[in-house]
């Protein structure tokens, strides 16, 4: 029983009395006004769909993951997604190792409702074959700390994760056309989830005797409030989810002000999110761009696109240096080439010019349906154009050489063969 | 005890960063001399070893320490710390202070307790209480008496708000000459304040905004540099007239 009591928060009859009274005059115990958030903060891992929001002092992990699997028989055209919690007793002491508790549930559901209730995941586009093969996406929240209102908090980590996710393309194809083929990520770029909106929730605090409304409470107000509604809506002021559960009685009037006020904050934090997505994919992209030869940035913007299509971001970072270093070897062996300008630090001289292409190129296959005919019609013909322009400026020195080292694969040329190859294959047949 | 030329010099490591394992004193080549060991420190046969990464600290004559900022405290005799009222038995009071386990207040240890008037806690009241004694494997106890049982300053809290800090921030609040931040908002400001060396500070005022205000520039203070601090104290009390 001791154990027991030193592991719940221990809140002091000072604490109480004061976070009421400071409230009357609008005055939180932080230093906020009623209505204000804390200040939130998204952070992405160097993995694709990894996010962690910080929102003052709570702190949650998001992870999401992919796998192919068969879909529920009721939807056989529908991808599934769901949500696992894990609340580490590292985070609260209050939280057991073992089973989820109630709160564990109770916020995977939370987040799950909204997302699900207002279809802001596109299933359908995680169907590969009707009825046998689907994605099913798993988000993983983890609370690694406690400071209050750990819902909101899940459910930006599970947006921004979403929202950074990419899946390997799956085409069918082989003999009988009937194989499946998953695409590593250095043959064709992942595409990201379709997300038709952002069901943001917002969480409300209910304290004293006179109900005094705080918005996103912080884990002392937590323990004092009489009760909590959180309200999921996304940026349009669509309701998407109400969870009221039990604790104060609320009037109506209070909680219509309450759903006017969660909207405002949820097109913040969608702006916010939205934000965050748009620099973490900017770096992404840059981070490709840095891969390629700068002898061949000025024949043509389209050789940089097919080049940056076949070379992934390679989440270990010592796979970019290895292969700056291949680079490196074959400049200084081509003696006709010239201009490289430095090692990798200090080279990025076209960046800003090749940017947008690179988020042209992002956007398109976020777009984009799996649609291979499509692909090739768009980009058989700048190929053809450029080709013979790379072949001039640059030597033929250079396509001897890549002959030669044909496993390095890394150069542009070799870049670009294979698939022009593959390309004439699947013409011909 | 006979003065030796060991005595006068203490360990070559005071005011430094020891880790676990740093050997401080070797008492082989020490005659006769007495030393008082507190946190972090552990005699290892002929050596002083430290147990936890810190600074080494000593004052005269013979006391040796280590100082560490961290979010748990480990209770020894001796130190004024803040507690809250857990649970009460007929003997004791159980009293949380921030350890690895419940402190025991023996219900007679108040300036002229007996058994007739024992005062009554309801659970989660705030104490300000001295650390008796505290054993590995025991519970700590407390006291709400000085040494010489009088009640002091010691006894129930009433009012304010408790603030949490690290046991650095503690330390740093109780030093003298005054913290610079405490010494400011003092200047402009009136509050009381009651600091627990086990990481919580209770500020009291007539305005509960101005408990706010300090405890959150206390809070603030303890990632900010000297100059940071002087910086953004000048701003607060600019903002609040």
């Amino acid at each position: 029983m001791e154990h027991k009591l030193a592991n719940s928060l221990i809140m002091t009859v000072n604490e109480k009395k004061f976070i009421e009274s400071a409230l009357l005059s609008d005055i939180r115990v932080d230093g906020r006004r009623p209505f204000d958030y804390r200040n939130l903060t998204i952070r992405f891992g160097s993995e694709d769909g990894s996010a962690e929001v910080q929102l003052g002092q709570t702190q949650v992990l998001g992870f999401v993951t992919g796998q192919l699997s068969q879909p529920y028989r009721d939807r056989p055209n529908e991808g599934s997604f769901a949500i696992y919690t894990e609340f580490s007793p590292m985070a609260d002491p209050s939280f057991e190792p073992g089973r989820p508790g109630e709160t564990a549930i109770e916020l995977g559901r939370i987040v799950d409702r909204g997302l699900r209730e207002s279809r802001a995941v596109d299933t359908e586009s995680l169907c590969v074959i009707a009825g046998k093969l689907v994605w099913s996406i798993r988000i993983d929240l983890h609370i690694i700390d406690n400071g209050g209102n750990l819902v909101d908090a899940a459910n930006i980590a599970a947006l921004a994760a979403l929202s950074t996710f990419r899946r390997p393309e799956c085409t069918l194809g082989g003999e009988d056309g009937q194989e499946l083929i998953v695409h590593p990520p250095d043959e064709r770029e992942p595409l990201s989830l379709i997300l038709h909106h952002f069901p943001v929730a917002v969480t409300f605090g209910f304290i004293g005797k006179e109900n005094t409304v705080v918005i996103d409470p912080t884990h002392y107000e937590e323990a004092v409030m009489g009760g909590s509604m959180t309200a999921t809506l996304n940026i349009n002021g669509d309701v998407c989810a109400i969870q009221k559960a039990g604790g104060d009685a609320v009037s109506q009037t209070v909680i219509m002000q309450c759903l006017r006020i969660a909207s405002v904050k949820a097109g913040d934090i969608t702006s916010k999110i939205k934000d965050a997505v748009e620099s973490y994919n900017t770096q992404r992209s840059l981070r490709k761009i840095k891969r390629h030869n700068p002898d061949q940035q000025g024949s043509s913007s389209d050789v940089a696109k097919r080049h940056m299509e076949r070379l992934t971001v390679g989440s270990d970072q010592s796979g970019i240096a290895s292969q700056f270093n291949e680079h490196d070897k074959t400049n200084k062996r081509n003696s006709t080439l010239k201009g490289f300008s430095g090692g990798p630090a200090s080279w990025d001289p076209y960046s800003k010019g090749v940017d947008g292409d690179a988020l042209r190129i992002s956007l398109a296959s976020r777009v984009a349906p799996v649609d291979k005919q499509k692909e090739e019609s768009s980009q058989v013909n700048p190929e053809t154009k450029s080709n013979p322009k790379s072949s001039e400026t640059n030597s033929i020195a250079l396509t001897r050489e890549v002959g030669l080292e044909k496993k390095q694969s890394k150069t542009l040329k070799d870049a670009v063969k294979p698939k022009h190859k593959r390309r004439n294959k699947s013409n011909a047949s | 005890m006979q003065p030796t030329i060991m005595e006068a010099k203490p360990s070559n490591l005071v005011d430094q960063l020891v880790v676990p394992g740093d050997v401080i004193l070797d008492l082989s080549n020490m005659a006769n001399q007495t030393l008082k060991l507190g946190g972090g420190l552990r005699q290892d046969g002929d050596s002083i070893c430290v147990m936890k990464a810190g600074k080494l600290r000593f004052m005269k004559p013979n006391k040796y320490w280590v100082e560490s900022s961290q979010k748990r405290y480990v209770p020894s005799a001796g130190d004024n710390v803040l507690g809250v009222v857990v649970d009460t038995k007929p003997e004791n009071f159980l009293v949380d202070i921030k350890g690895p386990a419940l402190a025991f207040l023996p219900v007679l240890s108040f300036e002229g307790g007996t058994r007739r008037n024992i005062p009554k806690f309801e659970v989660g009241t705030l104490l300000y209480v001295r650390v008796v004694s505290a054993n590995t494997g025991m519970n700590p106890e407390l006291s709400c008496m000085d040494a010489n049982g009088k009640a002091a300053e010691y006894g129930i809290l009433k009012e304010g708000y408790m603030f949490e800090s690290s046991t650095g921030l503690a330390r740093a609040l109780l030093s003298s000459p005054p913290h610079p931040v405490l010494e400011g908002l003092g200047k402009k400001l009136s509050f009381e304040i009651a600091v627990g060396i086990n990481g919580r500070f209770w500020v009291n005022a007539s305005q509960s905004s101005t408990v706010i205000l300090v405890g959150n520039a206390i809070q603030k203070s303890e990632s900010l540099s000297l100059v940071q601090q002087k910086i953004y104290l000048e701003k607060l009390l600019k903002s609040i007239q």
